[in-house]
């Protein structure tokens, strides 16, 4: 069990509030990212489920026990800090031990859950070493193992990938979606990259400035998102997103776009373009496209036929444009509605093939 | 034998060269060393085995009769090294554990933290025999003294603070402490605050109590200031001087007579016993690098470098 619950919460530090009247529940057993830009309030709210940092006004829940002012050390949580706040003096063993010597468990159990957990994350012959003798890697490992001999209701995680290099944080995200597998606890992971969300997560909670601006699978922030900012935010190269008349924009995914010489039959947008910059990377290629009013769009492709300089012809199908009103929200494919009709006419109209 | 391979022999001779500069850069360190220090320390050994004075400082020579001397026929020396060992242990005590505690209550910043701290700093930079001058003052027995104004004011019987065995070096410490604390709280303080706060956080979490925070994290994560500080005040304290010569010139009796005060009076103020003094020096540095050593060799094995 640990389904969190987040009821009006609100937190200011001085004069400044960083989240005002929050709603939020994260489901038992799930993985929930909370990702945003910096600053958005999202370790905030990670802070206030450890409790080392509370809610100014509000409650927090767990399993429907208010637990907004219970001590940290009380909570069933366990937490794995960005820096790891391993514990520099102790050996590798004693800093896995410290909590459940802390809370009085039998010499023999500590023993035994301390080598099962050392086992699991690969440290057991590093046991009796100090973590300043271990790499970044494994002292990430540490910090993983501390949480885990806990067999707390619900793990915390803080940007704990973001000191590692390139290699071993794709691993390290797969182990991670792999020891959620296996414990099917509660995973509150906070991020600032959409890649580590949209990899791991079952649930991302998008956040910007002390709001939630979406909550769902991935698969339905990717295909569905709510506005501009989300749709932009999540997904690598971002959306490209233009301008229309009267302040609406369309915006069309460089994924979903189809390089040609020739026009392809039944797709609604079919700009004619110019490759500016092309990025092989191997398994797909990158374009930057400048049409020629000048305005530059990413393109990802499968192949890699064309080359620098070269004249293209840009299109895209109706199901794959999005629209975005006046305020940025999104304008929902609904083509009985005559807005709808009209921006998808008004974006088809720009075709200059 | 073939001839050595040319490049070799210019690496040497290049080698060389970076020797002797490094060596020319140290020299003049080097020099003022050997003529401050080695140089007297070389003297006052020698001087060790003489009896004479200032005048005449090698009248006669007594081979090893001075070290005999001092533990046989002075019945001040011993005593002397008593009180510094006391003086000593006392007053490491009281400033590691005060300027700890002093440390941990003024770590976090707040408006009344920077006024303690500009409140116990600034003794530190006053000089040290003015020091003992105001203290001398308050622990005075005449009528104008500090403390027994207070206690005649509230009755009570006022005490001769340092004028009577029991109480004259307890002030003398009293006084130093007072000093010193500020300074050695501004470096437990420092060490205190590069502590990372997630460190604490995390113990939270692992449901340590603040008692338990201090002595499995605190402490040792700032154990290479303690030791530093267990050095210097340790060092210190041995050769302290100034403040018991101006407050208690040694006296009652000889309660408050320590090393340095023991050697000052031979050397300068007692007649034909220059030889005497020195080789009382001689015992000083002795002790002290015995102490060093065992810190160094016992104690640091203990201490957590990051």
């Amino acid at each position: 069990m640990g389904e969190i619950v987040f009821n009006k919460v609100e937190k200011s530090f001085g004069t400044n509030k960083v989240i005002e009247n929050l709603d939020l529940t994260i489901q038992d057993g799930k993985f929930t990212v909370l990702v945003g830009a910096s600053g958005c309030g999202k370790t905030t709210l990670l802070r206030m489920i450890a409790g080392i940092g509370p809610a100014t006004a509000g409650q927090v829940l767990l399993d429907g026990k208010d637990i907004t002012d219970v001590a940290p050390g009380k909570r069933d949580v366990a937490m794995v800090f960005q820096n790891y706040a391993i514990y520099p003096t102790m050996t590798v063993r004693e800093n896995i031990e410290f909590g459940l010597k802390n809370k009085k468990v039998p010499k023999q159990i500590r023993e035994s859950r301390v080598v099962a957990v050392a086992q699991s994350v690969g440290l057991t012959e590093y046991l009796d070493r100090k973590p300043n003798t271990l790499s970044g890697g494994q002292r990430q490992r540490i910090a993983l193992a501390r949480a885990m001999v806990k067999q707390p209701r619900v793990f915390l995680m803080d940007e704990p990938l973001s000191n590692l290099d390139a290699k071993l944080r794709i691993q390290m995200r797969v182990e991670l979606i792999r020891l959620h597998e296996q414990l099917k606890t509660t995973f509150v992971y906070v991020t600032h990259d959409q890649v580590e969300a949209m990899s791991m997560a079952d649930d991302i909670v998008i956040m910007d400035k002390g709001k939630i601006l979406q909550q769902g699978s991935p698969e339905q922030i990717y295909h569905d998102p709510n506005n501009a900012y989300i749709a932009q935010f999540i997904g690598s190269p971002a959306m490209n997103v233009l301008p229309m008349e009267g302040g609406y924009q369309y915006g069309f995914r460089p994924e979903r776009v189809m390089l040609s010489h020739e026009k392809p039959k039944g797709t609604l947008l079919c700009r004619r373009g110019t490759v500016r910059v092309r990025e092989m990377l191997g398994s797909e290629t990158l374009y930057q496209i400048a049409f020629q009013d000048g305005t530059m769009v990413a393109v990802k492709m499968l192949q890699d036929t064309f080359q620098m300089n070269e004249d293209v012809i840009l299109s895209v199908s109706k199901e794959h444009l999005f629209f975005f009103g006046q305020d940025g929200n999104r304008i929902r494919r609904d083509e009985t509605t005559a807005l709808y009709c009209r921006l998808l006419r008004t974006v088809g109209g720009t075709s200059d093939v | 034998m073939s001839k050595i391979p040319s490049a070799a022999k210019h690496y040497d001779k290049k080698n060389w060269k970076d020797y002797a500069m490094s060596y020319v850069m140290i020299l003049p360190a080097m020099i003022f060393f050997g003529l401050f220090c080695l140089y007297p320390l070389g003297n006052l050994f020698y001087l060790s085995f003489f009896r004479g004075n200032v005048r005449n400082p090698f009248k006669s020579f007594q081979g090893l009769q001075n070290y005999i001397d001092l533990f046989t026929m002075r019945p001040d020396f011993v005593p002397a090294l008593y009180h510094t060992a006391y003086y000593t242990v006392v007053v490491l005590v009281l400033l590691i554990v005060l300027s700890v505690l002093c440390a941990v209550w003024l770590k976090k910043g707040r408006k009344i933290d920077h006024f303690a701290q500009s409140v116990i700093f600034p003794p530190h930079l006053v000089a040290s025999i003015s020091c003992a001058f105001v203290w001398s003052w308050m622990f005075s027995s005449e009528s104008y003294g500090l403390f027994n104004t207070i206690l005649n004011a509230l009755g009570i019987k006022t005490v001769r603070w340092l004028q009577q065995t029991s109480t004259a070096m307890n002030c003398v410490i009293v006084m130093n402490v007072w000093k010193n604390i500020g300074y050695y709280s501004l470096i437990i303080m420092s060490a205190l605050r590069s502590i990372p706060t997630e460190i604490y956080e995390a113990a939270d979490l692992d449901s340590a109590s603040p008692v338990k925070q201090f002595f499995k994290i605190t402490l040792p994560l700032i154990s290479p200031q303690l030791f530093f500080l267990l050095i210097t005040i340790t060092t210190g304290s041995f050769m302290v001087f100034d403040s018991i010569r101006v407050m208690t010139a040694g006296g009652p009796g000889d309660a408050t007579q320590v090393i340095c005060t023991w050697i000052y009076e031979y050397a300068f103020q007692n007649n034909n016993s220059l030889g005497l003094a020195a080789a009382g020096g001689i015992v000083l540095l002795v002790i002290l690098v015995i102490i060093t050593l065992l810190d160094f060799r016992g104690i640091e094995k203990k201490v957590h470098y990051q």
